[in-house]
Order: structure tokens, then C-alpha cells, then sequence
């Protein structure tokens, strides 16, 4: 796998050597001395992901030059959106309706990639970012003006459709929010066709003070499919990040948060729920920094795992010595709805200031048998009690969502994941 | 009606019920008095398809041998039992719940099932009848009700559900005075030929409201006394011990 991805990136290289980043082969050298992550690293130790990639891919190919086209629109009708459209890991359309152009610059990063110049150091330890460096080239890059709140959420439809030439898709998002604004985010990625696709998302997002950011992330992917987020996360004074994350499909998906609250106030709420199944393994991990005094985070993940699934939480809840005052909480619970799943948690706090409130949690089990009998007395049958329960206990996750339409949405969409479980 | 015959249960080896029989016929307010423990809400549980016991004996239920039947098939061959101690469960939106109920029961008798609006003007109507705050529905399910809010919940789901037999398992506990008169007004408004009640209770005050055609009263795993109201006012002055 190793040596075919060495042809692949050698025949891209020579393609876009200086299109927009020209330290390629420095990043993908040190990534091919890292080689994949294995589960002898500490951030991996719950998955081996060599075999994820082994298992469903017999190369990773890159042919972003014979990227055949399709129409997308199925989009989300439940509210009103701003949208942008990625096709094939291509930029493709945006729409922001009726917002203040001056406001803000969106843009692909194709045509404007200079300032998305990264700092290796920043990431030099983790070689899927390595990889990202080494192979992306598109994706987005949105940067707010002060004193600018969005009318609507913003949409990104990221879309796939591809053949086995082209299975291996790298992007970047850059967003910048600037003093007093606020951006609503959902970021879709949806795989179309029947190949499976390894897809290596990189966010970076930074929040002037005063600023909120609510991001958003679902995925409708295949069961071959690989899927890894990692997100980086500036927050400065007084500013609110938020996130939610529903995750339920790609073979192997893995959210990697590092969320740094650099200013006092700044506050980070980092949620999810997830509905793993049919061998499916879905992690997330967060480290969150309290760098300054009076900072706060939450963080609150439910786990459904059936069908030898697995899902893994590590989260790890940081606190500098300067950061007194610091509020953090942590809460993961799963439910098995089987004995072959399995659901690891690991917990940390790594504290070096002495005024702090910090707790974390971890709970897993079965589902409340007396809920069940209440239920089944009330007229449902086992499997609807099942269902019922299995909701609500996803629900508390998606009531932190703070926009309501996303919420709604979040909470059709997993009402009907949980219809169409058997 | 309901047929108990004989029924005896164990939980790990320790025997909670010893032999009881019951003939409950169409129309009939039973109610069951007895210490605590004495295995009340065993027998209700039993009744309504609980697992985990050690049972032999014979329960018939409108000429069904109940122990044939699932804990569902119960409920929607008119079985409902009023819980000692309603669950609390988290996430699930109240009025989705007894909606989702409804009409589970309502499809298994062939029933069309009400759609959201046909039935939030029912279950509206249920709840101003028995007082209960119309903001409960939207919450979670039982979750943070008080006490007596969460008896009234299972008042309201009888209501709505207008079973045949209903087990009501100290439902009387912990509700005020008004609240006492309104379920009794619930299950007074239920009460008819066809419709037979089981009321476990500690208290006589909630039968002064009922009157219940038969007062019976559970103690070593069995029916030690049957009588009619005046034995619910003895046993209130003198208690079990005479028993
Ligand atoms: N799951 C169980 N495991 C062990 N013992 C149990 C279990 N359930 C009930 N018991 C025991 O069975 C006996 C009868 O309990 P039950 O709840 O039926 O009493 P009750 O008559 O309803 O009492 P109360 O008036 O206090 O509600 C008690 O001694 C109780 O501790
Ligand atoms: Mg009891």
C-alpha cells in the first residue's frame, strides 16, 4: 500500500509541484517515515488503522485532472441556506443569497491558495495532516470581516462520485471569523457512488474575539469508505465555539479535534452522537487547551454501538497554569446493543492550575430493561421500545445543538437512521 | 375478566407469592390492600408481563391463557397497568410517547391510527379533564415530573388508552387531595360494564372516592381476607397484625 502510494504521489507531484504548495514532497517524506498510524500510537491505540486502509483499498489514486463531473441538488429543503458545493473534492458553486458581499471572501483554494501557506511544525506529529499537506489541493477558504452575522447557516455539500482511479481526496477549510461575527456551519459529506473513497478533511478555523462559530458535521458515506477530520481551533476572547457531530457511516471514521481557548471567556462546546453498526469503527477525540483564565468547555458524547461496531472517545480536557477559573466537563455514555460491539473511553484532565472545575465522565452498558417492560406495557413491541429508547438517548446529545433548524435537523435525520435499523 | 388462579412466584429462590387467587369479572373495582412488601406490585407486574420471575399457576384473561401473551399483546388486548413507580426516561418527548402508544394499540384492534394534530386535540382534552399542566407534554418523559405528576401521567395514559382491565399500583401515593379527587374522577368515568379495575392501595381515602365493589388483602404471597369497603375502614383503625 505504502509503496503504491510513493507512484501515486510521484505522478501528482510532478503535476502540481507549485499548485498552491510547493513543500509537498518534504511532507510526504516524513509521512512515508511515519508510515499510517497504527494502534501503537498513543492517539491510535484503540484501531489500527493500516488495516482499515488495507481492508477496503486495494490502491489510492489521485486523478484530479479527469474528474468527471456530475449535477448534485439534493439539498437540504428544511430551511433556508447559504451553500457551497464540492464535487469530487473539486470546488465547485457557491451561493450566499441575499448576505452582505463585502462582508466576507469566499473563496476555492485553487485560485487562492498563497495564505493557507501551514506551518508544519503546528502538526508535524500526526501523519494523516502530513498526508493532507502532501496531496490537497482544493477546498475552501472563508474569511469574515468584523461585526458580520450571518442572515443564514452556511451549507457545504461536499460531494463524491468517482471511479477507482480516484479514491483519495485531501482538502483543506480555512475559515476566519473576525471581532463581533458569527457563522452557523454544516458541512455535509455525502458519497454518491458504490467505490469507496479515503477522504482527509483538514480544518482550521480561528475565532477573533467576540465571535462565534456553530459547526456542524454529518456524513453520508459508504461502508467501504475511510473518513478522518482533524480540526484545529483558535479562540479567542470571550468568543463561542461550537460543534456537533453525528456520525453513522463510513467503514472507519475518526473526528480529531484540538480546540485551543488562548483568551479569557472564550468557551467551546464539543458534542456528538454516534451510531455505529455493521463493523463499523467511529472515534473522536478532542484535546481542549484552556490557555487563559475564566475559560470553559463542554463536551457531551452518546454512543450507540450494534452489530460489532466500535466507537472510541478520548478526550482530553488541558489546563496551562495560567488558566485559573478554567470550568471543563466531560460526560461519554454508550449503549451495546450487542456483545460483540465494543466501546472504549479514555478520559483525561492534565491540569497545571490550582482554581479549576474539571470533571469528566465515562458510563456504558445495555439498554434500561424496566424502561423496556414500561414501554412494551404501554402497547409497543420490544424492538419500537428499542428504537424509542435508543433516540432519546441520542436526543440528549443533539439538544446542545443551539441553532434550531440544525437541530431539527439532526434530530429527523437520526429519527430516520434509527427507522431504517433492523 | 381475569382469572388468577393459584399463582405462585419467586424472585432468586425467595418466594414473594404463595398461591394467590383472584376472579376479577367484566365491571368489577377490586382493591388490593397489604404491608409493605407483602408482594403487590409482584402480583401487577406478573400481571402485565414482567420477566424475572420464578411463576407457576394459572392467570386467564378473557378466556386467553395471559402467560401466552406478550407483554405488548397484553396492553393491546386492554391490559394497562398504572406503575408504582413510573420510569423516567430521558430524551423521550412525552407526547410523542402516548401518541407512539395510542396508536400501537389502536392499529393492533384495527383501529386508524390519529395523526399529530387528530391527536393533540384529544390528549389536550385529556389532560385539562384531569388538571394536568399542558407544559408536561412537552417535556421529557417523566423526567423531573414530581411525584404526583408523574401518577397523573399514568392517569392521563389510562385515559387516553380506555383499557379493559386496569391494574392501578398506588397511584394514590403522594398525590394531594385534589389530585386524589380527579384520578377517582378518572376512574369513575372509565367504570362501566365492560371495564374492570384493580386497586392497589394503602390508603382508604382513595376507595371513599371509588368504592370498590370487593376490598381484599395480600399477606404472606396470598389473599389472607376478602370483604367489601367496611374491611378497608377496619383495616385503617386496627391495621394487619389482627389479620
Ligand atoms: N427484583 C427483586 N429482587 C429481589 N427481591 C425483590 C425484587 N422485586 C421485589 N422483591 C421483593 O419482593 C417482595 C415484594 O415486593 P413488592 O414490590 O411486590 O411489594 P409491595 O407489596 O408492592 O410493597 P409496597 O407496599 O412497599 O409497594 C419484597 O420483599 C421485595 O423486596
Ligand atoms: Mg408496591
Amino acid at each position: 500500500m505504502i509503496e503504491n502510494l510513493k507512484k501515486t504521489f510521484e505522478s501528482f507531484n510532478k503535476k502540481f509541484i507549485s499548485w498552491p504548495n510547493n513543500n509537498r514532497d518534504k511532507f510526504f517524506n516524513k509521512f512515508m517515515k511515519m508510515g499510517f498510524p497504527n494502534n501503537k500510537i498513543e492517539d491510535w491505540k484503540f484501531s489500527n488503522f493500516n488495516n482499515f486502509v488495507s481492508k477496503n483499498f486495494k490502491s489510492l489514486n489521485t486523478n484530479f485532472e479527469n474528474l468527471t463531473s456530475f449535477k448534485f441538488d439534493k439539498y437540504v429543503n428544511s430551511f433556508d441556506h447559504n451553500k457551497i458545493i464540492f464535487i469530487n473534492g473539486e470546488f465547485k458553486d457557491k451561493n450566499f443569497g441575499n448576505e452582505e458581499k463585502e462582508k466576507f471572501v469566499c473563496s476555492d483554494i485553487k485560485s487562492f491558495g498563497e495564505h493557507l501557506r501551514l506551518t508544519i511544525e503546528d502538526e508535524c506529529e500526526n501523519s494523516l495532516n502530513l498526508l493532507n499537506n502532501a496531496f490537497y489541493l482544493d477546498g475552501l477558504s472563508l474569511i469574515i470581516e468584523k461585526e458580520y452575522e450571518f442572515k443564514k447557516p452556511l451549507i457545504i455539500y461536499n460531494v463524491f462520485k468517482t471511479k477507482k482511479e480516484n479514491n483519495f481526496f485531501n482538502q483543506k477549510i480555512k475559515i476566519k471569523v473576525g471581532e463581533n461575527s458569527k457563522i452557523d456551519i454544516l458541512l455535509l459529506n455525502i458519497n454518491l457512488g458504490s467505490e469507496p473513497i479515503f477522504l482527509n478533511i483538514y480544518n482550521n478555523i480561528s475565532l477573533k474575539k467576540d465571535a462565534i462559530v456553530k459547526l456542524y458535521s454529518s456524513s453520508d458515506l459508504g461502508e467501504k469508505d475511510i473518513f478522518y477530520n482533524f480540526n484545529s481551533v483558535d479562540v479567542l476572547n470571550n468568543s463561542i465555539f461550537e460543534n456537533f457531530i453525528f456520525s453513522n457511516s463510513a467503514n472507519f471514521y475518526k473526528n480529531e479535534i484540538k480546540c485551543s481557548l488562548n483568551e479569557k471567556y472564550s468557551s467551546s462546546f464539543i458534542n456528538g452522537a454516534i451510531f455505529s453498526q455493521n463493523e463499523q469503527t467511529h472515534e473522536i477525540k478532542s484535546r481542549i487547551e484552556h490557555n487563559d483564565e475564566n475559560t470553559k468547555s463542554y463536551q457531551k458524547i452518546k454512543s450507540v454501538l450494534d452489530k460489532k461496531s466500535k466507537s472510541v472517545f478520548q478526550g482530553k480536557i488541558f489546563v496551562s497554569s495560567k488558566a485559573q477559573k478554567t470550568d471543563g466537563y466531560q460526560l461519554s455514555k454508550a449503549i451495546l446493543l450487542d456483545k460483540e460491539s465494543e466501546f472504549d473511553s479514555k478520559p483525561e484532565l492534565e491540569i497545571y492550575a490550582d482554581d479549576v472545575k474539571c470533571s469528566h465522565g465515562s458510563t456504558s452498558g445495555n439498554l434500561d430493561e424496566d424502561a423496556i417492560f414500561y414501554l412494551m406495557s404501554r402497547g409497543l413491541s420490544e424492538f419500537e421500545a428499542k428504537k424509542l429508547l435508543i433516540k432519546g438517548f441520542l436526543n440528549d446529545a443533539v439538544e446542545t445543538i443551539t441553532n434550531n433548524e440544525i437541530r431539527k435537523y439532526f434530530s429527523s435525520k437520526i429519527e430516520s437512521k434509527i427507522n431504517e435499523y433492523r | 375478566m381475569l382469572n388468577i388462579h393459584n399463582l405462585s412466584a419467586k424472585i432468586d429462590k425467595k418466594s414473594i407469592l404463595n398461591g394467590l387467587s383472584l376472579k376479577i369479572k367484566p365491571g368489577e373495582v377490586h382493591a388490593i390492600m397489604g404491608p409493605n412488601g407483602s408482594g403487590k406490585s409482584t402480583l401487577a407486574n406478573i400481571l402485565s408481563g414482567k420477566k424475572g420471575y420464578d411463576i407457576s399457576g394459572k392467570v386467564s384473561y378473557e378466556n386467553n391463557d395471559l402467560f401466552n401473551l406478550a407483554i405488548e399483546e397484553r396492553a393491546h388486548k386492554g391490559l394497562f397497568l398504572a406503575f408504582q413507580y413510573p420510569l423516567e426516561i430521558p430524551g423521550v418527548n412525552t407526547s410523542n410517547f402516548l401518541k407512539t402508544s395510542l396508536n400501537a394499540i389502536r392499529k393492533s384492534k384495527g383501529q386508524k391510527e390519529l395523526d399529530a394534530l387528530e391527536f393533540l386535540k384529544i390528549v389536550k382534552k385529556k389532560a385539562s379533564e384531569l388538571k394536568i399542566d399542558e407544559k408536561i407534554l412537552n417535556r421529557q418523559l417523566n423526567v423531573g415530573f414530581s411525584g404526583g405528576e408523574k401518577k397523573k401521567n399514568e392517569i392521563l395514559q389510562m385515559s387516553l388508552i380506555e383499557p379493559k382491565m386496569a391494574i392501578l399500583d398506588e397511584t394514590d401515593s403522594g398525590l394531594d387531595i385534589d389530585a386524589l379527587k380527579i384520578v377517582a374522577k378518572g376512574v369513575n368515568a372509565l367504570r362501566g360494564k365492560e371495564r374492570s379495575f384493580l386497586i392497589i392501595t394503602h390508603y382508604q381515602r382513595l376507595l371513599d372516592y371509588i368504592k370498590p365493589d370487593f376490598v381484599h388483602v395480600l399477606m404472606n404471597g396470598k389473599i389472607a381476607k376478602s370483604g367489601c369497603m367496611e374491611l378497608a375502614e377496619e383495616l385503617e383503625k386496627t391495621g394487619y397484625e389482627k389479620i
